[in-house]
C-alpha cells in the first residue's frame, strides 16, 4: 500500500476546500450524535421466573444416564434449554478428537414422558458454518444456548480460523421451532484485535430492556471474563469487563434480581486455586474487583444456578489438580458461605469412565422445578443428572 | 448472502487486490496489461473455489477491514493502475501517527490490561464522539483531508452498519493498518535520519 503516497508530498485530496470537508462533517457527525443520545440506557437483570410447579414432588428424585453418542469418539462442553412440552434440547460438540476438522455441533431432546433421549444429530457442521460465515473456519468448539425476548431459541457456538483456542470467535444461530430448524450462522464481533480470541462457556441471561446477556471470555495474552449485551438481531451493542489480567475465565452469571447478581470464573492463575467470584449491584453496569471463593478449582469451567424461591447451586470439580471430582455446592447466603450437598463423580467403587475426568457442567432448573446437570463424561459421552428439590432436601 | 458478507468480503478482497498490485509493481507495466492482471487478480480473489473465494480465506484470517484499510488499499490499487497518487506524504504521515496512538490505546487495554476497556467506547460514547469530532476538526483546520475522508467514510458505513460490527473502533482501524502505519513510520525516521539505519 505504500505506493498509495506519492513522494512529492501532495496527493489530489489536497486541494479539497475546508468548507467542503465541513458541510461533509455536519449530517455525519449529527448522525452519530443521535445514534448515541436515542439509545436506550441498560435494563436490569431479568431473573429466571419462578418454577411454576417448584418443589411440588413429595418424593425424592434422582437419576442419571450416559446421552446418546453414536458419532463421535470424542465429546465435550454439554449446554441445554427446556423447550416446549417440558423436553430438554442438549447441545455438545464432538468429532475425532478436540480440535479436529471434524467436529460438529450435536443436538439430542430429552422426552420426560419416556425419560429418554433422542439419537444425536449434527445441528452446525465446519462446512456449514464456514458457508453462512463466508469464512475459513478450521475447527468448532463451545457451544452454548438460551432464549431471547421474542422465545427464540439461541445457540452460541466457537469457532476458530487459525491457530488454537485463542483464535476463536463466537457465531450465533437462532431457531424458532425449538431447535428443528436454524437459521444462518452469524459472526459476533467482540474484540478489536482481529475479532479473536472470544469464547463462550456460561449460559446467556436476559435484560429488561429486551437484550440478551452473552458472558464471554477471552484467551490471547490475557484471560478475562466480559459481559457482552447484544440487540435482537444478536448483534453486540454493549460490553462490561468482568474481570482483567491473566488468570479468569469461563463466566457464569447469576441473577437474583434486576439489579444483584454473581457471577463465577474458572482460576488460571497462582495457587490457591480457587474459584472466583465477582459481585454487581447496579444490573451489571459495575462488577466488584475478583476475589477467590473457598472452594478449589483446578482451572476447570463450573456451572451455576439459582433455584426458584430456593438455594445457590454450584457444579464444579472439588479439587485443585484434577477433573476427577464432581461436586454439587449449595449456599443459602447468595454465594457467602458453602457446603458440598453431593459428588456426583470421584466416589470410590463408583463406576468411572476411561478417562476419568468429569467436567464443563452445564447446571439449569425446569418449569417444574427439577435440576438438570449435563457434563462431559470422560471425554466419550455427555452425562446427564436430574434431581428434584425434594431430593436435594434430603441432602441436608 | 448477507450485506454484511458482500461487504465484508469486498474489503477483504479489495485489500488482496492492493498487496497484491502493490508486489508485483503493477505500475511499471503498460496500461492494458496492468487492467488485464488486476482483472484476472480479482476474479481469483472473488470467484469462489467451492464453498469459498480467496476473500473468504483472508476474512477468516483478518476479519473485516477498517474503513481506513479500505481507503488505502483502494489509493494503493488505483495508484498502481493510473500511476496517479492520491494521497500525499503528509497526509500519510499525520494518518499513521494518528493510527498509531489510537492503536497503542485500544490494543492493550483490549487485551486485558486492566479494567479499564476503550474498545467498548465505540459502542456508543459521548466522550468518544466528542474526540473524534474534535480530531476531525483538527485534520479539517490543518487540511489533512484523508484524515477527514476516512472519518466521514467510516461514520457512514458504521452508522449504515455495513459490517457485522456495531462498534465504531471497528470502521477506524484494524491491526493491520495499524502494523502497516508503524511500518510507514519507520521508514520515514529512517530516511529522514540516517544515521539510524546504520545502527
Amino acid at each position: 500500500m505504500a505506493s498509495a503516497a506519492s513522494s512529492e508530498g501532495t496527493g489530489v485530496a489536497v486541494g479539497w476546500p475546508r468548507w467542503v470537508s465541513l458541510i461533509a462533517l455536519a449530517p455525519v457527525f449529527v448522525g452519530l450524535y443521535v445514534r448515541v443520545l436515542s439509545a436506550p440506557s441498560p435494563g436490569g437483570f431479568v431473573p429466571a421466573q419462578a418454577a411454576a410447579r417448584a418443589a411440588s414432588l413429595a418424593e425424592p428424585f434422582y437419576g442419571e444416564q450416559l446421552l446418546p453418542n453414536n458419532t463421535t469418539r470424542s465429546v465435550h462442553s454439554a449446554a441445554a434449554a427446556e423447550i416446549s412440552g417440558g423436553r430438554l434440547r442438549a447441545f455438545w460438540y464432538g468429532g475425532s478428537r478436540e480440535g479436529a476438522a471434524d467436529v460438529a455441533i450435536y443436538t439430542s431432546v430429552h422426552s420426560p414422558l419416556d425419560g429418554t433421549w433422542s439419537p444425536e444429530r449434527i445441528v452446525i457442521s465446519r462446512e456449514f458454518a464456514q458457508r453462512h460465515l463466508q469464512r475459513y473456519v478450521r475447527k468448532l468448539g463451545n457451544p452454548v444456548v438460551g432464549r431471547d425476548r421474542s422465545g427464540r431459541l439461541c445457540l452460541f457456538f466457537v469457532s476458530v480460523s487459525l491457530g488454537g483456542w485463542a483464535g476463536s470467535a463466537v457465531n450465533l444461530t437462532v431457531s424458532e421451532d425449538e431447535g428443528e430448524t436454524w437459521s444462518p450462522p452469524r459472526r459476533l464481533i467482540a474484540s478489536p484485535f482481529f475479532n479473536i480470541s472470544t469464547l463462550v462457556k456460561g449460559a446467556p441471561l436476559r435484560f429488561s430492556d429486551g437484550t440478551m446477556g452473552l458472558p464471554v471470555y477471552h484467551e490471547l495474552l490475557g484471560k478475562f471474563g466480559e459481559l457482552l449485551r447484544l440487540d435482537a438481531e444478536g448483534h453486540a451493542i454493549r460490553k462490561t469487563r468482568l474481570s482483567w489480567g491473566q488468570s479468569s475465565l469461563q463466566p457464569v452469571i447469576v441473577p437474583r434480581s434486576e439489579k444483584e447478581a454473581v457471577g463465577f470464573m474458572r482460576h488460571a492463575g497462582d495457587p490457591p486455586n480457587r474459584i472466583l467470584i465477582v459481585r454487581t449491584a447496579d444490573g451489571g453496569v459495575h462488577w466488584s474487583p475478583t476475589a477467590k471463593t473457598v472452594l478449589p478449582n483446578p482451572n476447570a469451567a463450573i456451572g451455576s444456578v439459582l433455584l426458584a424461591d430456593g438455594p445457590l447451586l454450584l457444579a464444579f470439580n472439588n479439587a485443585e489438580e484434577n477433573r476427577e471430582d464432581l461436586s454439587l455446592a449449595l449456599s443459602t447466603d447468595f454465594g457467602k458461605t458453602w457446603r458440598i450437598a453431593h459428588r456426583f463423580e470421584g466416589v470410590s467403587g463408583s463406576p468411572g469412565a476411561p478417562v476419568p475426568e468429569y467436567s464443563y457442567p452445564w447446571i439449569m432448573q425446569d418449569q417444574a422445578g427439577d435440576v438438570h446437570l449435563l457434563y462431559t463424561w470422560g471425554r466419550t459421552r455427555i452425562k446427564h443428572v436430574r434431581f428434584n428439590r425434594a431430593w436435594l432436601e434430603s441432602r441436608r | 448472502m448477507s450485506a454484511n458478507a458482500i461487504f465484508g468480503l469486498s474489503g477483504c478482497g479489495l485489500l488482496s487486490l492492493a498487496v497484491v498490485a502493490t508486489l508485483i509493481r503493477l505500475q511499471r507495466l503498460p496500461v492494458r496489461v496492468r487492467l488485464a492482471v488486476i482483472l484476472a487478480a480479482a476474479l481469483a480473489v472473488f470467484v469462489p473455489l467451492g464453498d469459498l473465494s480467496a476473500a473468504a480465506y483472508v476474512r477468516g484470517v483478518t476479519g473485516d477491514v477498517s474503513m481506513t484499510t479500505l481507503v488505502l488499499a483502494g489509493a494503493a490499487c488505483l495508484a498502481q493502475l493510473t500511476g496517479r497518487t492520491l494521497i500525499g506524504q503528509r497526509d500519510l504521515r499525520a494518518l499513521c501517527w494518528l493510527l498509531m496512538l489510537a492503536a497503542a490505546l485500544l490494543y492493550p487495554f483490549a487485551l486485558g490490561w486492566t479494567q479499564f476497556d476503550p474498545y467498548a467506547l465505540g459502542y456508543g460514547s459521548i466522550e468518544f464522539l466528542t474526540s473524534l469530532l474534535l480530531i476531525t476538526l483538527a485534520a479539517c483546520w490543518a487540511r489533512l483531508y484523508v484524515i477527514v475522508f476516512i472519518f466521514v467514510a467510516a461514520a457512514l458505513a458504521y452508522l449504515a452498519g455495513a459490517y457485522e460490527s456495531r462498534n465504531l473502533w471497528d470502521y477506524l482501524i484494524d491491526p493491520l493498518v495499524s502494523v502497516y502505519a508503524l511500518f510507514c513510520l519507520g521508514v520515514g525516521l529512517r530516511r529522514r535520519h540516517p544515521v539510524l539505519a546504520h545502527r
